[in-house]
């Protein structure tokens, strides 16, 4: 039994599990999520998930497809509808199916992993999202993490990186990404898979074949044990970030790897350098930050900012915005100084 | 119109006892609706002559709910007795609950809800919100508890308590405990334990139904008492109990005891 979140402990990220899970299963480009519940729910995830991705430049109609839950089938039982849903969507030949349900499929207890048990001419994968249970977005994102990771073997290792748990829906996912895959390329190591961001079913089979995953964030450590304990991968918990965040995740990749960091390192020093160089024309500016965002760890990388450039923060300073996650790497960095400068500019 | 719901645990004798009520009421000169609230869709057996009529459930299974009609789910029994039974998903699956929710919204939209008395049938527990429609603002204003006297019956129709207590606290609510019948298995000081429970839980014991034979011998040829031997003793105090039930003003908020209370009651019987 588990309980409802008080809306005090709720914050801007709690979400819906399904929602969570939806982000990741959507990913995998020829998948279809099938949705076991009313339309409703399938509904507005589907435009969350489509205005999201045009966000990020990615032109997909997310390929999701509800059961259709009505009162009938609820009173009946929903298996039926889920089952003939399933007849219909293995029909269109995809690689793979998940199945997500929701909160009144569990209410009434529908067996979905016996209905999903029935159809194996193609994996059909459960992953549980039922969000009145308690669980968070981010338990939607660990539960499909893990049920897709059920579908890679062990296999012999390639020596490259897995980016586990990519935040799909987050403004700058791609640039976050390209930052980390800089920083391995400067210790000469390749990305495995992007676990699970626009990938295939097919390459989701090398999972285990990598030399080390490297996490979004910490949420994800579930994930990251899952991993290492049914591939031997070790894994970094968390994205470089801040100012210093490049130069110790280059420290810490290396050694796992057991790979010589030292030059990777000094080539990291200059590079964070030159972009406060770059931004010595704001040294020294008074700046206050909006108390809008309460996200301690984006505050605390913009003191670090604002210290490295000595920029004076007070309550009269000009107002600069504090980000809402913190920035991933040096590039991050830039990309925040480039919008303090235009601030303090204006 | 007068509508009144019967609660009980399972097995306790409540669609006998309402068939019994409804064919004494009908005799009386009522224009009487019996509603099966239980899935088991038995309630109106012995009004319809051993016949399970079909559920609304299973109506709206088989043809869709648009296209069952008011004519479908409506069938007529002993003396005229209109018998509706809700029935509900197979065993083990779906959302019973959901089921009773979804017939009361029909009948409401057919306005089957209609005549002197409507006798609703419920199933032993009020397990989830949807077996506590028939107590909700519009249906059954007077719950009348069926219970013998052993504990566990008298368990589940303390529980039943609980729920009217509950809802009877909401505004508007006029649900209310009319009384308690007890159904006898012929146990020693049985009328007297069953009374007492009823004045603990702030009612009446509104009749008291002796075990007879005759219940049985009835049922083998699937009829009620009241068809099946008018003159006998047990025929009189099913028609005793709808008498009173008619003239019955005394209308409660229960107060459920607690589980200490309710054993310690059992063994001052004992």
């Amino acid at each position: 039994m588990t309980l409802r979140p008080l809306p005090s402990n709720s914050c801007r990220s709690a979400g819906c599990t399904l929602t969570g899970a939806l982000s990741v299963t959507t990913h995998v480009r020829d998948a279809i999520t099938v949705v076991h519940g009313p339309q409703g729910c399938t509904h507005h995830n589907f435009s969350l998930l489509h205005a999201t991705n045009l966000d990020n430049d990615r032109i997909v109609i997310p390929p999701l497809v509800s059961t259709g839950l009505s009162e009938t089938d609820v009173i009946f039982g929903g298996e039926g509808a889920l089952d003939r849903t399933l007849d219909s969507v293995i029909a269109r030949n995809p690689s793979a199916v998940f199945v997500l349900s929701t909160c009144i499929t569990d209410t009434i207890g529908d067996d979905v992993a016996m209905v999903c048990g029935i159809h194996n001419e193609v994996p059909v994968i459960v992953v549980p999202t039922a969000g009145f249970l308690g669980g968070p977005f981010q338990t939607g994102v660990n539960n499909a993490l893990v049920a897709l990771a059920g579908m890679a073997m062990p296999v012999k290792g390639n020596g490259r990186v897995n980016i586990i748990g990519e935040k799909n829906l987050e403004y700058e996912v791609e640039e976050n990404f390209e930052e980390v895959s800089r920083l391995l390329d400067l210790l000469g190591l390749e990305v495995n898979v992007r676990f699970v961001h626009d990938l295939t079913v097919s390459q989701i089979a090398t999972l285990g074949a990598a030399r080390l995953n490297i996490l979004r964030d910490p949420t994800l450590i579930p994930v990251g044990e899952y991993l290492r304990d049914r591939f031997g991968t070790p894994f970094i918990p968390a994205y470089p970030t801040g100012i210093s965040g490049t130069v110790a995740f280059l420290e810490t990749v290396g050694k796992i790897c057991g790979i010589d960091y030292r030059n990777a390192v000094e080539d990291e020093r200059a590079f964070r350098q030159e972009t406060l160089d770059d931004f010595a024309d704001i040294a020294g500016a008074g700046i206050s930050f909006s108390l809008r965002s309460p996200d301690p760890e984006g505050t605390k990388v913009a003191r670090d900012i604002a210290q490295a450039l000595r920029l004076d923060i007070s309550s009269t300073g000009c107002p600069v915005p504090v980000p809402v996650t913190a920035p991933v790497g040096i590039s991050g960095v830039r990309r925040l100084l480039h919008r303090w400068r235009r601030s303090i500019h204006a | 119109m007068k509508q009144i719901a019967l609660y009980g645990k399972g097995g306790i004798g409540k669609s006998t006892t309402s068939a019994n009520l409804s064919a004494a009421l009908s005799f009386a000169g009522h224009d009487i609706l019996q509603i099966g609230c239980d899935p088991k869709r038995d309630s109106t057996r012995m009004l319809m002559h051993g016949k399970l009529i079909p559920t609304v459930m299973d109506l709206v299974r088989e043809r869709g709910a648009a296209a069952v009609t008011p004519a479908d789910v409506v069938y007529t029994g002993f003396n005229g007795i209109r018998c509706v039974e809700a029935g509900g998903p197979e065993p083990g699956v779906g959302c019973a609950g959901r089921g009773i929710i979804a017939t009361f919204q029909m009948l409401e939209k057919f306005g089957t809800l209609s005549g002197d008395v409507i006798v609703y049938d419920v199933l032993g527990d009020v397990v989830c919100g949807g077996f506590a429609m028939p107590m909700r603002e519009g249906y059954a204003q007077e719950v009348y508890l069926v219970t013998s006297g052993e504990l566990m019956s008298l368990y589940a129709a303390n529980n039943i308590c609980k729920a009217i207590e509950r809802l009877s606290a909401r505004p508007k609510s006029r649900c209310r405990l009319a009384g308690v019948i007890c159904n006898a298995k012929n146990l020693p000081k049985e009328e007297e334990l069953v009374a007492e429970f009823a004045h603990r839980v702030n009612s009446h014991l509104i009749q008291y139904i002796p075990r007879d034979r005759v219940v049985q011998l009835a049922e083998i040829n699937r009829k009620t008492v009241i068809e099946y031997d008018p003159s006998s003793n047990q025929a009189q105090k099913y028609r005793d109990l709808a008498a009173r039930i008619m003239e019955n003003t005394s209308f409660t908020v229960p107060t459920p005891l607690g589980i200490d209370d309710l054993e310690a009651l059992a063994i001052e019987f004992m």
